[in-house]
């Protein structure tokens, strides 16, 4: 909808909006980005907005890429951004060589940031609601911070969409509560405006009445008013009192050529090519031009570089009601035609023309093309609704049928849509052709287990593996699949039945991956059945396996299942740790697996923050982060991340991490909600807004299933210790959350006992810290229970909870004025351990406790002048890594330098320095230098 | 915007309405500062048919947070989310209402409603299930397929998530004691009267299933979200039955079911 620049009326009664999404636009978050929503009704004048507030921001400095989404309905992924991205690099090749959708995001990255340079970037999104699905997931990765960009985005989205069941409005409604987004609702013009517009347009000395009518009939839509106001100007007696008359008796005074050419554009998808456009009309060039002049000169249509556009798609959209179907089709036709005897590679808008020309044959190959060119830039659901497209566009006894349904249920599968997929899968076992029935009961119940439905699926593999027709290596898949299956249900003994049947056949049967798996669930079963050194053993012989195939996804798998067995079943997190690294090496020297790397680092950070080595799990975290991760595996990686910022103390790294799993969240899934929630109720903790840490765990716990007792011990024991520091802050307890957080620890004792005996372990050592933190909310001051929940963590080697528990036990002992020369040792226990992590706030309440009772917490040090560790220099606020760079810019070094010194990448160098600045609220090196300087 | 439609108690409206709840406790605390606000709007006071709804609403969300909290859900965070997202409908029809003929973005099933906030006056019972009506038959697909999509999980039947959802309807009945048999009879008595349009879309089920129309509708709605156009019509459609089952109920002839 775009217009030629400076063809613009005048701009009435958005001055204060303008300026608002300026300043909300430089209003970046702790992550660097920001976001601007305008939203309002067609017409109302986003688009304009969008356009003025480019040049402004453009002209400030920023570097400014606009797109625009289209509505085709099925749209290739990412088309808005790679439109913007050509404009810059006409010849920008295809985007389909990446290895994987981490890879392809961090390559649009790459793009934007080589376009932004060393400026800030202003991403323009016209009409949004339109975007596909990749777009937004884009778009929320770049918010997150996660491409390395500073940012801000500003885009437009038609209102009448979300007041369906538009996916943008739950995207919206989780981002508005973001301080670095807004939601700017654009309303039409009043009385007194639409007034002035009138008179701006048409003149002074307009009639009060007249204007009035303009109102009315506009219902203040400035697009509308416009229009109206010239006819006033130009003493037209406008009869007509809908948009859609208005707008029909406009078109049809338009000399012959130009009716053709609007009518042209409107059939066409925007910006239409002028060579294009030419074959549509078959109007002679000079013809053709003419009619485009007069056509522009009534205000029908706008020209620039790329195209032509109607003015505005309110007039395609009565147009299009206007045109005889057969008219359509056949414009339409003559797109294709077009555009096919032009070569183009867009096979979304080739299909679109074809379908629309009522020629379904001739759609199906673009159809196809655009299905597979999709399912390369990993939009599994835009893939998926070519297929079903292409299916639309077959009859039943096409034989191409069975292919595109075998694709159609996949991509459904890959893209969530379960039932789809299954009633896809119905579909194909009907086909003469269809796929063998073991495969057809293998593909069910994977795609049964998907939507969560085990027990079908558990029968659909018991089905495939009583199949005539199953080969030995199918029957070796179904096995290993459904011990997988059995062990996520808990079924421990009837997991290792199965998980021994597959390892049984296996033998030169199966395939590597179902050999690992196998072996995986084996361990795994044996474990929780407490053979723990049998499990190890079957494992262990899965990685070497995986290393004599030396496939980079079965060593991924088979590294991760051992690390992860490790750290958690069998309780031994520095050896998972160490095989967690060693497997991210292994990959890392073959230049594959970059996912398995990824998560296999995060469970090497995740055991390092266990075990207290938090120094070394920030570095960890940091080169995992370095693999540019985006969904779920960057929501881990974040949240491991913010957990050791919360443990640090520094609250707006923590911050800026729980923004960037907010915003990646905002496009779905649940499943880290409840980490997300606790660790917002820890920073609030430490902050002291006990309220804001009630809150997320009332939150948390009307959304945890009720036998999950793991996630429900963490949020009992956020909320109790919440109440606690309430009480001992002398702030207001709330009965009612002690009395549903005593139910939930009642619950937890109640079940515990039918856990497996690892999980019991963390289990109960959460009771204990919740049964403590009761203790303390009555203020019975009683040592016992924290000794207990002191004794659980040690066992379970988690130096931290423990610390924090004999810290309480310290304070309840000393307050009751019993046992001393104990809690003495316990507070100092607990200092040795908290500083050594690095654990500030907590070393801080440790302090001052020991400050309270004039204990002496070593023999070299004098207590009562300690100051609380963290407020003692100005650099407290920064990391290591940030000190260390931040040392560097002093002594004058460039990034490049400060990266090789550092062995990070120049990149990263910038990041850090950003960080920097943020924190310590300065603008230059130079001011960076000097805080620096006067705190060393 | 109008100045008039709230009266008194505009400026407290809109600042209520300025937040957003993002979990079920919020949504509670808004229905329940809600309630006292339009028990405040002149002249029927607490007497007024918005307020008859907003009561039953907030009971029964009540309840399903006591639920939440016991445990009782199959997937709690599905439940939960579509509590936030359906109650978020609510919301954004108050804050389209600025007056009759002055608020194009307000579904008309919730305008039939919202003007009668000033009179006339009508039984309490009615007043309350054209509230229903307009929640159920018109918001609740929408809010079902904006969660499922959000979860990236589908609306199938016998699911965790359908059981969770059919729980509700107990909680209905809990909450209106008159929506048993019958009270029933004469609600099929009411849908009797109406013409064809109402019963095709009826498919002569009794009221304990109308939840079960809105689980049906949304599993046609999801089959056809990427459609924005098809979505639009569908919702004008549904806006369209669910008013005329809404006028019905606010007439003279609704005053029976009391």
């Amino acid at each position: 909808m775009a217009s030629d620049e400076g063809d613009d009326g005048p701009l009435v009664g958005r001055t204060d909006t303008l300026a608002d999404v300026q300043s909300d636009l430089r209003n970046v978050g702790p992550g660097g980005t920001s976001a601007v929503f305008v939203t309002g009704e067609s017409g109302v004048g986003k688009s304009r907005l969008l356009r003025e507030t480019a040049r402004a921001m453009g002209d400030a400095g920023y570097s400014v890429l606009s797109g625009t989404c289209l509505d085709i309905g099925d749209a290739s992924p990412l088309h808005p951004v790679l439109q913007a991205l050509r404009q810059y690099e006409p010849d920008l090749q295809q985007w389909d060589q990446t290895a994987g959708a981490d890879a392809l995001l961090d390559r649009v990255s790459r793009e934007l940031r080589t376009v932004a340079g060393d400026k800030h970037l202003l991403l323009v999104l016209d009409d949004l609601q339109w975007a596909d699905r990749s777009t937004r997931q884009l778009l929320l990765y770049l918010l997150a911070g996660l491409g390395g960009i500073r940012l801000s985005v500003l885009a437009a989205v038609r209102a009448e969409a979300l007041h369906g069941a538009h996916p943008l409005r739950r995207v919206l409604a989780e981002l508005r509560r973001l301080r670095s987004v807004k939601v700017v609702d654009l309303a039409p013009l009043d009385r007194e405006q639409t007034s002035e517009l009138v008179n701006a347009i048409a003149g002074d000395g307009i009639e009060p009445e007249d204007s009035d009518r303009v109102y009315k009939r506009s219902g203040g839509n400035p697009f509308v008013v416009e229009e109206l106001a010239r006819d006033l100007r130009d003493g037209r007696v406008e009869l007509s009192d809908t948009l859609r008359e208005i707008f029909l008796s406009r078109v049809d005074e338009l000399p012959p050529h130009a009716h053709a050419v609007v009518h042209a554009i409107a059939a066409g998808v925007e910006p239409v090519d002028h060579t294009i456009l030419a074959k549509v009309t078959k109007l002679a060039e000079d013809e053709l031009l003419e009619a485009i002049r007069a056509a522009v000169a009534h205000r029908f249509v706008a020209s620039a570089a790329d195209g032509y556009r109607l003015r505005h798609r309110l007039v395609a959209e009565i147009l299009e009601t206007e045109v005889l179907p057969a008219e359509a089709a056949a414009l339409h036709r003559r797109y294709a035609e077009a555009m096919e005897a032009a070569g183009t590679v867009d096979h979304a808008r080739l299909a679109h023309h074809w379908q629309k020309a009522g020629e379904p044959a001739r759609a199906l190959p673009s159809v196809v093309a655009a299905a597979r060119s999709a399912e390369k830039l990993y939009g599994f659901t835009e893939a998926h609704r070519y297929w079903s497209l292409a299916l639309d566009l077959t009859t039943e006894s096409a034989p191409e049928r069975t292919e595109l349904l075998a694709h159609a249920a996949e991509t459904a599968h890959q893209c969530g849509e379960h039932q789809r997929a299954l009633d896809r899968l119905s579909e194909l076992a009907r086909r003469p052709d269809a796929p063998s029935e073991c495969a057809l009961h293998l593909l069910r119940a994977r795609y049964l287990a998907a939507a969560g439905r085990s027990a079908t699926a558990e029968v659909e593999y018991e089905l495939a593996l009583r199949s005539p027709d199953c080969t030995p290596q199918q029957r070796v898949s179904a096995a290993a699949n459904l011990a997988e299956l059995l062990l996520h249900l808990g079924r421990y003994a009837d997991a290792y039945a199965r998980a021994t049947e597959a390892l049984d056949q296996a033998a030169g049967n199966g395939s590597t991956r179902d050999l690992v798996r196998a072996s995986a669930a084996l361990g795994f079963s044996s474990a929780f059945r407490e053979d723990p050194d049998a499990g190890l053993a079957v494992i262990r012989h899965a990685v070497e396996i995986a290393e004599r195939s030396g496939h980079p996804d079965d060593l991924g798998v088979a590294y991760l299942h051992l690390a992860e067995l490790l750290a958690g079943p069998l309780n031994s997190p520095e050896e998972g740790v160490l095989v967690a690294r060693r497997g991210a090496e292994r990959l890392a020297s073959l230049g594959a697996g970059r996912t398995y790397q990824t998560r296999l680092l995060a469970i090497a950070g995740n055991g390092l923050f266990r075990i207290g080595q938090w120094a070394e799990a920030d570095a960890v975290l940091e080169t995992a982060m370095r693999h540019r991760p985006s969904g779920a595996d960057a929501v881990e990686l974040l949240l491991a991340r913010c957990r050791l910022w919360v443990g640090f103390g520094d609250v707006d790294a923590a911050q800026r991490d729980l923004d960037a799993v907010a915003t990646l969240l905002a496009g779905g899934g649940a499943r880290h909600v409840l980490p997300m929630l606790t660790l917002r109720a820890g920073l609030a903790m430490w902050q002291g807004r006990h309220a804001q840490a009630r809150a997320a765990v009332q939150r948390g716990l009307t959304e945890t299933r009720s036998d999950d007792l793991v996630l429900l011990g963490v949020l009992a024991w956020h909320g109790l210790r919440a109440e606690a520091e309430a009480r001992a802050a002398g702030e207001p307890v709330d009965p009612g959350a002690i009395r549903r957080l005593k139910t939930v620890v009642g619950r937890m004792a109640e079940g515990v006992g039918r856990a497996a005996t690892p999980v019991r372990a963390v289990i109960d050592g959460y009771i204990d810290l919740c049964n403590a933190e009761i203790s303390r909310v009555e203020e019975r001051h009683d040592p016992d229970p924290w000794q207990r929940a002191a004794t659980a963590w040690d066992r379970r080697n988690q130096p931290y909870p423990a610390a924090y528990a004999r810290l309480r036990r310290a304070e309840a002992a000393l307050t009751r004025k019993s046992r001393k020369p104990a809690a003495v040792l316990a507070l100092r226990e607990a200092y040795a351990t908290t500083t050594a992590m690095g654990a500030r706030p907590l070393t801080a309440e440790i302090v001052s406790t020991a400050q309270r009772f004039r204990v002496q917490l070593a023999d070299d040090i004098d207590t009562v002048e300690m100051t609380v560790p963290g407020e003692d220099d100005g650099l407290s606020v920064l990391t290591q890594r940030e000190r260390e760079v931040l040392a560097a810019v002093a002594e004058g070094l460039t990034n490049r330098e400060i990266g090789e010194r550092l062995f990070i990448s120049e990149r990263t160098v910038g990041v850090h320095v950003g960080h920097i600045f943020d924190k310590l609220q300065v603008r230059t090196r130079v001011q960076a230098s000097r805080v620096y300087l006067t705190a060393a | 915007m109008t100045q008039s439609v709230w009266g008194p108690v505009r400026q407290e409206m809109s600042d209520l309405l300025q937040s957003h709840p993002d979990d079920v406790p919020a949504v509670v605390d808004q229905l329940t500062k809600l309630q006292d606000i339009l028990g405040r709007v002149p002249p029927l006071l607490q007497e007024n048919p918005l307020c008859d709804f907003n009561k039953l609403y907030l009971t029964i969300t009540e309840s399903v947070l006591e639920r939440l909290y016991g445990g009782k859900f199959a997937d709690p965070a599905f439940l939960s989310r579509l509590d936030v997202e359906f109650a978020a409908r609510y919301f954004d029809a108050l804050r389209a209402w600025a007056g009759p003929d002055e608020s194009p973005r307000c579904p008309r099933v919730w305008a039939g409603l919202f003007q009668r906030i000033p009179g006339p006056d009508c039984r309490p019972l009615p007043a309350a299930c054209a509230g229903v009506n307009a929640h159920i038959n018109f918001d609740l697909p929408f809010a079902l397929v904006t969660t499922f999509d959000h979860l990236g999980s589908d609306p199938i039947d016998d699911s965790d998530q359908h059981h969770d959802y059919l729980q509700i309807n107990e909680i209905f009945a809990e909450a209106i004691p008159g929506l048993r048999r019958g009270y029933l009879d004469k609600w099929q008595l009411l849908i009797d009267t109406m013409n064809g349009r109402l019963d095709d879309w009826w498919q002569g089920e009794a009221v304990d299933y109308t939840r079960n129309v809105a689980w049906r509708n949304a599993q046609k709605l999801w089959g056809m979200r990427h459609d924005m156009s098809a979505t639009d019509k569908e919702r004008a459609h549904l806006d369209r039955i669910a008013s005329d089952l809404g006028k019905l109920l606010l007439s003279p002839l609704g005053e029976f079911l009391q």
